[in-house]
């Protein structure tokens, strides 16, 4: 699954760290969901919605099965 | 690098708990040999299974809390390190008795929890080294 979460957390100029904590997880979950290594739960996508104010298909785009 | 609060919590209650252990240990060890009451000998080798109670209970509490990519992290190393160690240490009693090395029981068990604690660890750092992109 591809994103759109380090475009948008770079227009707003936050860190990963900055992201992680407001999300309250590690910067390591934030780099990994950013770079596809690991696709967030629905929850945390929810979250990471709502913390750029988007819905969550505009941020995540299903890969290719 | 700053621990979020559920690590801080975790490293509250991991580290009293094994100091505790360690203590009880060495209580064993220095009690054990001296005394010949049975009950004695068996009240200080079974002493040290409480604070373990009070690892595994951190060790859960943190698994639970913390982010959920730390937890598959974790649960995926727990894994690796669990069916490493117990198959290892069963092909290792194939080994002994195919050659008939012969090793004491005690000397065998006494390294169960060192080889799951050092197989978790270098299997926690393998899942994470995965999971980690370049930056």
């Amino acid at each position: 699954m591809n994103n759109h979460v380090r475009e948008l957390r770079g227009e707003r100029g936050w860190s990963q760290a900055d992201v992680a904590e407001r999300l309250d997880v590690s910067r390591q979950t934030v780099n990994a969901i950013e770079t596809g290594k690991y696709d967030p739960s629905l929850p945390l996508a929810f979250k990471i919605a709502k913390l750029f104010g988007h819905q969550i298909e505009s941020i995540f785009i299903p890969g290719e099965e | 690098m700053t621990l979020r609060a559920v690590h801080k919590r975790y490293l509250r209650e991991f580290i009293p708990a094994m100091f505790a252990y360690v203590a009880l240990i060495i209580l064993y060890g220095a009690f054990v040999p001296r005394t010949e009451s049975l009950f004695l000998k068996v009240v200080l080798a079974l002493l040290p299974l409480m604070p373990i109670a009070l690892v595994i209970r951190a060790i859960v509490r943190v698994i639970r809390d913390q982010d959920e990519l730390e937890r598959r992290i974790d649960l995926e190393a727990i894994a690796i390190a669990s069916t490493t160690t117990g198959f290892g240490f069963f092909s290792f009693g194939l080994l002994t008795s195919a050659v008939d090395w012969k090793i004491g029981s005690d000397a065998v068990a006494i390294w169960v929890l060192p080889c799951l604690f050092a197989s978790f660890g270098l299997a926690k750092c393998f899942v994470a080294w995965r999971y980690r992109a370049h930056e």
